[in-house]
């Protein structure tokens, strides 16, 4: 009977208990440079939309399949410097400027030809404590601070001096690295985790792509952060907010390599409907397709490989050939292509399959190691610098279609290898010229656009969604990247009972992106930290040098 | 989720409503049309005009235009005076030249207030076009006025065309002249003008015995490439007058081996050209479209009858009579000497000349308002 009563209790136990999460190695504490984007963010969030920007900081380097991690190995150069600083000096001007100055500070100046150290402290500590995620430390605050004040002397003017701390701050490494700074686990899980501001900036810039904003910043002053349940609580209220739009577009621009589009160009002889416009179109048109179906319908993730729904413009509609009431101007317009049309999933769309095309003509090389690569995270190899394209590219081949013509690699053992996993995917897609517009032929040959995947075979590119769909790499692909996306690392070893376990709750909430974004966003491992790190030394110095340098070159 | 998705969301459930409704049965690559429509949008059209090598449809000559006229009957000291003892351009003494009327009437807007010689008129034999009569001898009927017939270039007799005869031997007015190639460059531009063939009732685009053609107007911008062509399968608009299409004249026809004809009616369309809009009631107009074996483009001829009245309207008011080289008041008495279709019931002189324009045409997506959208390319 005991037995009987121990084993339901231990179902119910089982049935009844949320299963654990199971600890991670923790991250080893970094820096992280911010993206072009995140720092238009921060500025618009801290000063106003009506400040420009003017310039871009040099791209970060997509690394292990995600440019944020790349973040963590950024290094500024030289050259990198004089970009912020020429950036920092244009948004200090115009915060300090007429116009602006009012809504930028809490003080008057007792006179703005002369330095006001005490003004000029609020200031700073006000905005400091949103530029870099946290309270400005005494010292960080005195260099702003003096600056400004000398400055005022020697110009005679306060707004001028002000402007001129306030480039040495947006030019310092406290600015521009999101640094991970740490302390015992109050709760013990682990030896480590991160302080509260630091939990209160990898939140916001995860889920809103930006620095945290006062109340967040209160709440981890306030011990908020410390607590689980007041993690929930204010993931919870973060992503009801309007701006998880902003995260989510900065993980899938990541996760779908926009960069790429920056480089991307056509034969307008070849390919006339494709445009400028049609490229800026098409990244919008993946986004705007996986806000709707992942955030609006919290549809499954596989969906986004088979749905029919999209957006359009007109000049999408015409490389998509298909009827819009807005043919002209860029208004965006919801679409559901017909059961009939053999488009389906963003891999049929001009952003993807256009992006992974030769300027001239389609890819399925291309294609299928995109797939790979961004949907699958699988790496494929570069391929070997001896490789003959004579055979591929002969425009005397008498090889009609690119299937045609990619046998050569198949019996080239030097090519089959990697061509073997990455061709008979992308063949899939040959209905689809390079601009991404839908053939039926290819030198007056039908296409045969029959393929598989892992050895499930398909018909089409509408076939290939469907198995992408239904391939188990294409969840977990999308549950590793984005946990790497949180966490700003690669995944290791460590990492592996967790990865089991998120990748076991993403499946039975069916596949729910914001689901998915919740539970890495509230996990303990976003927050878990490997060993202590050295919150000031080095640091301090290099942020002390930084302002002083950036200080010391404006000086008239 | 954000706020800004929900709009979008709502708009989308609203808007997919109606593409539920309407738009899922289209298909963008389908050999035969799934609502059996066709659509094109027509950007080139041309008077259609047979120029032989050394102007011999012409033997007296180019017709003499209203600049030659007008100097013509100026004394040599006015022509001094007038034109800066005559150093001012063509182009500058424009408008000095036009209002040569005897009481400085504008003679393009005003052609019957002097008599100009008899204009220089076709007197070739071939010419585009069809047999709009029916008869090869050109002799006047109840529906007709006795005129001259053509040859077609191919050995087709009884061709009818009367506007050629008009303005085959004006310099501008020749196939290649400024007046008309402005005119296409600025439709092109503007989208004005713009003519929308909708063909409905096809189920196969090949061959299909009883097809409708309907011609609308649109007044969207045409969708270009960048080399200025027009892109095929873009969308344009129907232009509305409240709840009916401005436009929307219909004719039955038929497709054989790819080659859309149309019965005969009136069909009234859009012009635009030369900055001036004309809105011509083309009679007994017919259309002959050969459509590309890909369905993405088609060439053809529109015949019919153009009321004169119109025709000289659009002449009157157009921009670019020194490039046209030619001369209201000659012209206007030449067309009304040269119609022959539609005699005036009291006065039996014919109100319409023959004509035909060579048009070309790209598939197009023709968007009805609302819930009458409709797809109309395959």
């Amino acid at each position: 009977m005991r037995a009987v009563f121990a084993l339901l209790l231990s179902f119910v136990l089982l049935v009844g208990c949320e299963q654990p999460e199971p600890p991670t190695d923790g991250s080893t504490p970094a820096m992280r440079r911010l993206s072009n984007e995140q720092y238009r963010n921060v500025i618009t969030d801290v000063f106003g939309p009506h400040i420009t920007v003017a310039g871009q900081a040099d791209s970060l380097l997509r690394t292990e399949g995600l440019l944020a991690l790349g973040a963590q190995t950024a290094r500024i150069t030289p050259s990198g410097f004089e970009k912020f600083y020429s950036m920092a000096r244009s948004i200090a001007q115009q915060v300090v400027n007429e116009q602006n100055r009012s809504g930028q500070f809490q003080c008057e100046p007792a006179s703005i030809t002369e330095p006001d150290d005490s003004c000029a402290k609020q200031f700073f500590s006000d905005v400091g404590r949103l530029l870099y995620r946290r309270p400005p430390t005494t010292d960080e605050l005195a260099i702003p601070v003096t600056a400004a004040n000398d400055s005022a002397v020697s110009n005679g003017n306060f707004y001028a001096g002000i402007a001129l701390g306030l480039a040495g701050m947006l030019t310092s490494p406290q600015f521009l690295f999101v640094i991970d700074t740490t302390e015992p686990d109050a709760l013990g899980l682990s030896k480590w985790q991160l302080t509260s501001h630091a939990k209160a900036a990898r939140l916001s810039f995860l889920l809103w792509n930006t620095t945290p904003n006062k109340m967040l910043l209160d709440a981890a002053e306030a011990g908020e952060l410390d607590t689980q349940e007041g993690v929930d609580a204010h993931v919870d209220r973060m992503m009801a907010s309007h701006r998880l739009e902003a995260g989510v577009r900065a993980f899938f621009t990541d996760f779908f390599r926009f960069e790429e589009f920056d480089t991307l160009e056509k034969d307008s002889i070849i390919y006339p409907a494709f445009s400028a416009q049609v490229i800026d179109d098409s990244k919008e048109q993946l986004l705007l397709t996986v806000l709707d179906l992942l955030m609006e319908r919290k549809e499954d993730y596989r969906n986004l490989f088979t749905t029919k729904k999209t957006f359009l413009t007109g000049p999408l509609a015409r490389v998509y050939r298909v009827p819009t009431s807005r043919p002209t101007g860029n208004a965006w317009e919801p679409y559901e292509f017909s059961q009939s049309d053999p488009r389906a999933g963003v891999l049929m769309q001009v952003g993807f399959a256009a992006l992974a095309s030769h300027p001239g003509r389609s890819s399925p090389t291309l294609r299928g190691m995109a797939i790979r690569e961004a949907f699958l995270c699988q790496h494929i190899p570069s391929p070997p610098g001896d490789v003959d394209f004579s055979q591929f590219e002969d425009p005397e081949s008498p090889d009609a279609t690119a299937k045609d013509r990619l046998e050569a690699h198949s019996i080239e053992p030097a090519c089959a290898g990697c061509h073997k996993i990455m061709d008979p995917i992308g063949l899939g897609l040959e209905q689809l010229d390079g601009s991404a517009q839908f053939r039926t032929t290819e030198n007056e040959t039908v296409i045969d656009a029959s393929g598989e995947l892992d050895g499930i075979p398909f018909e089409d590119g509408a076939g290939l969604g469907r198995v992408m769909s239904q391939n188990p790499a294409t969840t977990a692909c999308l549950a590793n990247r984005l946990t790497e996306y949180a966490l700003g690392r690669p995944l290791g070893a460590g990492d592996r009972n967790y990865m089991e376990y998120l990748e076991q709750k993403f499946a039975d909430t069916g596949y729910r992106f914001p689901d998915l974004l919740r539970r890495i966003a509230t996990s303990r491992a976003l927050y878990a930290v490997s060993e202590p790190a050295n919150n000031a030394g080095p640091l301090q110095g290099a942020a002390t040098s930084a302002t002083t340098l950036a200080i010391a070159e404006s000086q008239p | 989720m954000p706020r800004t998705p929900s709009l979008r969301s709502r708009l989308f459930y609203l808007v997919l409503f109606f593409c539920t409704c309407l738009v899922s049965p289209f298909q963008s690559y389908a050999q035969k049309p799934v609502d059996g429509t066709l659509g094109f949008v027509v950007r080139d059209w041309f008077t259609a005009i047979y120029n032989s090598r050394f102007v011999d449809e012409c033997p007296e000559g180019l017709a003499v235009s209203n600049d030659e006229i007008w100097w013509r009957g100026l004394s040599k000291e006015d022509r001094a005076r007038l034109t800066d003892n005559g150093l001012r351009s063509n182009l500058n003494r424009y408008p000095t030249a036009m209002r040569r009327g005897p009481n400085g009437e504008n003679v393009c807007l005003n052609p019957t207030v002097v008599t100009d010689p008899p204009m220089n008129v076709v007197e070739g034999r071939y010419s585009y076009g069809v047999n709009l009569d029916g008869d090869i001898d050109g002799s006047a009927t109840t529906k007709n006025c006795a005129h001259e017939n053509f040859t077609h270039p191919d050995g087709t007799p009884g061709i009818d065309n009367q506007m050629y005869r008009l303005i085959g031997c004006v310099y501008g007015w020749r196939k290649g002249g400024l007046p008309e190639l402005i005119a296409h460059e600025r439709r092109g531009t503007s989208g004005l003008g713009m003519i929308l063939i909708e063909v409905t009732g096809v189920e196969d685009a090949r061959n299909d015995d009883n097809i409708t053609v309907t011609f609308y107007r649109s007044i969207d911008q045409f969708a270009l490439d960048g080399s200025g062509r027009p892109l095929p399968f873009s969308s344009y608009n129907i232009d509305m007058d409240g709840d009916g299409a401005r436009y929307g004249d219909s004719l039955k026809g038929a497709i054989r081996n790819g080659v859309l004809t149309t019965v005969r009616g009136d069909v009234s369309l859009p012009f635009y050209g030369n900055y001036n809009f004309m809105h011509p009631v083309i009679k007994d107009m017919d259309l002959r479209l050969e459509i590309a074996t890909e369905g993405t483009t088609a060439d053809g001829l529109i015949t019919g009858y153009y009321n004169v009245d119109r025709f000289l309207y659009y002449v009157g008011g157009m921009v670019g009579h020194t490039s046209a080289a030619d001369s209201c008041p000659a012209m206007y008495r030449a067309a009304h000497e040269l119609a022959d279709g539609y005699p005036d019931p009291e006065t039996g002189r014919c109100t319409h000349l023959s004509t035909a324009f060579e048009v070309s045409a790209y598939a197009a997506f023709i968007i009805h308002p609302k819930n009458n959208t409709r797809q109309t390319a395959r």
